[in-house]
């Protein structure tokens, strides 16, 4: 019998997907799937995602074919070619994706076969399959991305050297993903590297279109982007590597000498450019010494994230902060090799400080494991209670760090309880705002 | 409250003989006196043809396809005595659900209590017999057909349908689903062909209604876009089908079949294709002789 997971953090394969197209500069995603499919998600992604909203052609004016019962049992093709063709006449846009779901994907209907009809159109119309019973919406940014390699970035491109593409930062779920990627790219612009991030601030769809110039595909995640890369690397023969998400001068540091040592730039280059960077994050960092020795001094801290956030948070924690990472819960679900590549990334840290790691979707999960990270008060003359602590999550870690009369600080999906704008959590002006966040927390908390 | 209404529903393979049987089955009731409709559940649409002088009606979904509202009298046609005819009809080959159609129309009668209005004593499914997903397997679940029937021959693949049929049924009996009338053994005309259709029915505890030989009656009778009952009704194969009827409305109980496993079922014809080459190349043990 299947398991239950207890409130997830991440909603289905065309919520993932749609969430991706959002991100798209000028892109119309057209929904082929029951009334109601669209409008969840967006409510559902939208806050989470720390009240992106719905962007341009999205969220509530989503265009979406809404069938009913007769379409399911005579086929909806029809329906989308009308639902393409209005939305073509009412929504100006450069890019129209047909998503679907898992209903029209159940009864076989060919949304290709539709998106085709309207290969002569303006502005090309591609069709992809996001069925959600195929994955979460992690799988959706895969299904998404894939989908768009392969039938939007343009092919027989010839390859520049300094090119490469950025992957695994998954809109929406990374509510941080447009401050994230701005901050990657300043980084790796400074390595005489041109880079394409597609979501990221200023890009347009020839960054997407023109991608498999590229020479190199870099995917910040051990699970997010990789069949896309796989894809990428199949169409367009563009080789793809596999690094951690940098939060922080030590992992930015080791990301820009791998980014540097992959794409063939030289680790001089990331040598000046880490140090010019440490010198300003330090500069800006040192400014809270005396705050921190105010407030605690150490703390301990329980983290709760993603396969991108979960790892690279308890990095942070324990070797840039100083304080001790107790309980790390990586909230996907991931098979085995997935999890032994997550598992590898608590390894070789500066503080050799590591957090006990648990691998569990279900939100309880926290509060199950905690007891096994801090033995629980038996009522003892002299018990050593969890203090002083933090916890860095999700908002669906609020119960539990109420419990125990933690602050709690939301870096992973879903933010619901943040507006999210331009702020970063990567790289080196990510380090600093982690820091300031959760400094800016504890003393708020006093 | 009305009489009692009797809902059967007819499975087998395609191309067994099923809508012939059930025709003849729904003419014979009718000339016993019933109020009988027939419900055609497979996409093709000529279940009821033969009640219609091999005219074909137009469906429930090629009428919902049409308009959105649909009034159920609109697609039900009287045919040979009266019968009640009804065809669900189905999406274009290749697209669309059709078990979902099927769903649909047999809810839409549901829903405007059409058997009621009638006072109807029996409605007779002609459905698919491969049962490929759930809406196909609609008519034996709970509050709709309370007996099923399979129509089979003697032939593997049909059995292999009618096995399929049984884990249907046995599936939907724990939620109050149809249960098992038996088995009508079509173009069954003795020999080795019934000893493999009663090992069948022994082997899965049911047991055979009613033998149908091969005969033609039935095709002369069908070019002419009619039943055995009603272009026949002296012939032998006529007394067949209104014996059959009789039994069926005489039937009270159904059982809840025993199939035979994937493996079980395999090496169960496995084993009788082992004998009847034997059989062929005439080396029968003693006893065993046809």
């Amino acid at each position: 019998m299947s398991e239950i997971i207890d409130r997830p953090r991440y909603a289905c394969a065309l919520g993932g997907a749609l969430f991706t197209l959002r991100a798209l500069p000028r892109t119309a995603p057209i929904i082929h799937a029951s009334a109601g499919c669209g409008y969840s998600l967006y409510g559902a992604l939208s806050a989470g995602a720390g009240y992106l909203g719905g962007g341009y052609c999205g969220g509530a004016a989503w265009s979406s074919t809404n069938v009913v019962e007769r379409e399911i049992v005579f086929g909806g093709e029809e329906r989308l070619e009308e639902q393409i063709r209005a939305t073509i006449e009412l929504m100006d846009a450069d890019l129209y994706v047909v998503v679907t779901g898992c209903m029209v994907e159940m009864i076989g209907d060919d949304a290709a076969a539709a998106a085709a009809v309207f290969r002569d159109a303006e502005a090309p119309v591609l069709a992809i399959p996001t069925p959600s019973f195929k994955g979460d919406s992690y799988a959706g940014y895969d299904m998404a991305l894939s989908g768009l390699f392969r039938g939007f970035t343009r092919l027989g491109a010839e390859k520049r050297k300094d090119t490469v593409n950025l992957l695994g930062l998954v809109p929406g779920q990374d509510a941080f993903y447009k401050g994230n990627l701005t901050e990657l790219k300043r980084l790796l612009e400074q390595l005489g590297l041109r880079v394409n991030t597609f979501f990221g601030e200023g890009e347009t769809l020839d960054n997407l279109r023109n991608a498999s110039e590229a020479s190199l595909n870099l995917v910040l995640s051990d699970r997010y982007g990789i069949k896309a890369a796989q894809v990428f690397e199949e169409i367009h023969g563009v080789p793809y590597r596999v690094l951690p998400f940098p939060i922080g001068a030590a992992q930015t540091a080791d990301f820009l000498r791998a980014a540097a040592e992959a794409a063939g730039v030289g680790t001089a280059a990331a040598s000046a450019l880490i140090y010019r960077e440490e010198d300003r994050y330090y500069d800006y960092l040192e400014r809270i010494a005396d705050i921190y020795n105010d407030i605690d001094l150490q703390r301990y801290a329980i983290v709760a994230g993603d396969v991108n956030y979960a790892p690279s948070v308890s990095r942070f924690i324990s070797d840039e902060l100083g304080w001790i990472p107790k309980l790390t819960v990586i909230t996907d679900q991931l098979n085995a090799e997935e999890t032994a590549k997550v598992q590898s990334r608590f390894s070789g840290w500066e503080s050799g400080v590591y957090p006990l790691i648990k691998f569990d979707p279900d939100t309880s999960a926290v509060q199950r494991y905690f007891p096994l990270a801090w033995p629980q008060s038996a009522n003892e003359r002299y018990y050593d209670s969890f203090s002083p602590a933090v916890v860095i999550g999700s908002a669906l870690e609020r119960d539990f760090a109420l419990q125990y009369s933690l602050p709690l600080l939301t870096v992973s999906f879903p933010v619901t309880n943040r507006i999210v704008l331009n702020q970063s959590y990567a790289g080196y002006n990510g380090g600093l705002s982690l820091a300031s966040d959760l400094i800016t927390l504890l003393m708020s908390w006093r | 409250m009305g009489k009692p209404l009797k809902q059967i529903a007819i499975y087998g393979k395609g191309g067994i003989g099923k809508s012939t049987t059930t025709s003849n089955l729904s003419a014979a009731l009718s000339l016993m006196g019933f109020k009988v409709m027939q419900f055609g559940c497979d996409p093709k649409s000529d279940s009821t043809n033969t009640l219609r002088d091999g005219s074909y009606i137009p469906t429930v979904l090629d009428t919902l396809r049409e308009k959105s509202g649909l009034d159920a009298h609109d697609v039900i046609h009287r045919g040979f005595n009266g019968v009640y005819c009804v065809e669900a009809g189905g999406p274009a080959p290749g697209v669309g659900c059709a078990g979902r159609g099927i769903i649909t129309a047999v809810e839409l009668f549901r829903h405007q209590r059409i058997f009621e209005e009638l006072d109807l004593d029996y409605v007779i499914y002609d459905v698919l017999g491969d049962v490929v997903c759930g809406g196909f397997a609609v008519p034996i679940r709970e509050g709709i057909a309370k007996h099923v029937f399979t129509v089979s021959s003697a032939d593997f693949m049909s059995v292999y349908a009618a096995n399929n049929l049984f884990r249907g049924i046995l599936k939907y009996s724990r939620s109050g689903g149809a249960l098992l009338g038996g088995v009508i053994a079509n173009s069954v005309s003795g020999g080795y062909s019934k000893e493999i259709i009663s090992d069948f029915t022994n082997r899965t505890k049911t047991r055979i209604v009613e033998y149908a030989p091969r005969s033609i009656t039935v095709t002369q009778c069908e070019l002419r876009g009619k039943t055995v009952v009603e272009g026949a009704p002296e012939s032998e194969q006529a007394q067949i089908y209104m014996s059959l009827a009789e039994k069926i409305a005489a039937h009270e109980v159904s059982e809840i079949p025993a199939p035979l496993g994937v493996t079980e079922l395999r090496e169960w014809a496995s084993g009788w294709s082992e004998k009847l080459l034997q059989r062929v190349e005439g080396n029968v043990s003693p006893g065993e002789a046809i």
